[in-house]
């Protein structure tokens, strides 16, 4: 073989080289692409059921609290604390918003962490107002019951009291002049 | 008067004490009905607290500060929600009589509990951070409030007749109702206008 057909053969060789190394790299990077725009989809999914479960939670524990509220539970401390939650959700809204999809998510986690228990502690006051309800209502009931038969009785003994002194005093009074 | 008179006015006397003494039974039956209107209240005051010296002629890159406030006369807590939103003169506002809100999308929102009675406010800081001249419009890229920057793209035609260039920050009030599940506007807004000057 001649130098310049030893030369060509050589400059084939590194030409596929080359080629084969440009498909490896053009591979990688559209793997890659493809990896990271599949991984983005995945954790903006992700961050948008985590929202979804936060609102959820959040609309949850509001529902629990009007309920504890209506039987008159104190319910100033579970607002604080929903207070927390609702910023954490805006946050996680806010944060989806600009595609910051990791920090969206933990956002809406912590929500709805605060929901759910919040949700539980509301439903703990409800039962504890309610109960306290029941004795008021108890209470009420029998001292009415005790004001009423008082007064009856009373109303019933005066009214008595008031007649023999009404007929007494009619009795006593005597008719003035007389037959001769 | 006679007898008859005395035992009527013993029988009255004696209802009057049995209804008082039987009020704490009859509380929980008969229940009044709360006087006074429901509703919120919104507004907007200016860096001093107070109604007056609202920024008007803004800088790109300058800050300008704000007051946000809710009052809840609704008669039971209330779960609220303030979408801040930006826009030009063409673009729409809430129709606050139809409970329409503006469909442009919020650049920031507060989501916030409130028990009745009460009131709740926050200072909102707010700036345009990108903003630039294209021929005779102003073009306001992205708007930032309270340090979150968000993408605008929002172009206002120089005012011939009140010599600015002018847009828009303003903040809805939504109400969340239980029954539907989901925040409703509650038919108010507040806002303020910008004029851009450089």
């Amino acid at each position: 073989m001649s130098i310049e057909a030893e030369r060509s053969v050589v400059a084939m060789g590194s030409a596929i080289r080359l080629r084969f190394l440009s498909a490896t790299v053009l591979l990688f990077a559209l793997s890659s692409t493809l990896m990271l725009s599949v991984s983005a989809t995945g954790n903006q999914e992700v961050a948008a059921s985590t929202i979804s479960e936060a609102e959820q939670s959040m609309a949850q524990a509001y529902e629990a609290v009007l309920d504890a509220e209506r039987v008159g539970a104190d319910i100033s401390g579970l607002l604080v604390r929903l207070n927390d939650a609702a910023a954490l959700l805006s946050n996680a809204h806010m944060a989806f918003e600009v595609e910051d999809f990791e920090e969206a998510t933990g956002f809406a986690e912590l929500a709805s962490e605060v929901g759910y228990e919040v949700v539980d502690e509301a439903e703990l006051l409800e039962i504890e107002a309610n109960n306290a309800q029941v004795d008021k209502s108890w209470l009420f009931l029998v001292t009415s019951a005790l004001g009423v038969s008082t007064v009856l009785v009373a109303s019933l003994l005066g009214y008595e009291f008031f007649k023999r002194r009404y007929y007494g005093r009619l009795s006593k009074m005597k008719p003035r002049g007389g037959l001769s | 008067m006679n007898f008859q008179d005395y035992r009527t006015l013993f029988q009255v006397g004696s209802l009057a004490f049995v209804l008082l003494a039987a009020s704490p039974a009859l509380s929980l039956i008969v229940s009044f009905p709360r006087g006074g209107e429901s509703f919120s209240e919104l507004w907007l005051l200016g860096p001093n607290h107070m109604a007056e010296d609202y920024p008007f002629n803004v800088q790109a890159g300058e800050s300008y500060s704000l007051f946000l406030g809710v009052g809840n006369h609704l008669g039971h807590s209330a779960y609220y929600l303030v979408c801040a939103k930006f826009r030009n003169q063409t673009q729409p506002l809430p129709n606050a009589s139809g409970s329409e809100p503006s469909s442009l999308s919020s650049i920031y929102e507060f989501q916030f509990f409130l028990a009745d009675g009460d009131v709740w406010e926050t200072p909102v800081t707010f700036a345009i951070p990108g903003a630039s001249i294209q021929g005779d419009s102003v073009v306001v890229e992205s708007v930032s409030v309270n340090d979150r920057i968000l993408q605008v793209d929002c172009s206002s035609a120089w005012d011939s007749e009140y010599s600015g260039f002018y847009f828009q920050l303003f903040f809805e009030l939504w109400l969340y109702n239980s029954t539907r599940s989901s925040f409703q506007f509650h038919d108010r807004f507040v806002g303020i206008w910008l004029n851009m000057t450089g």
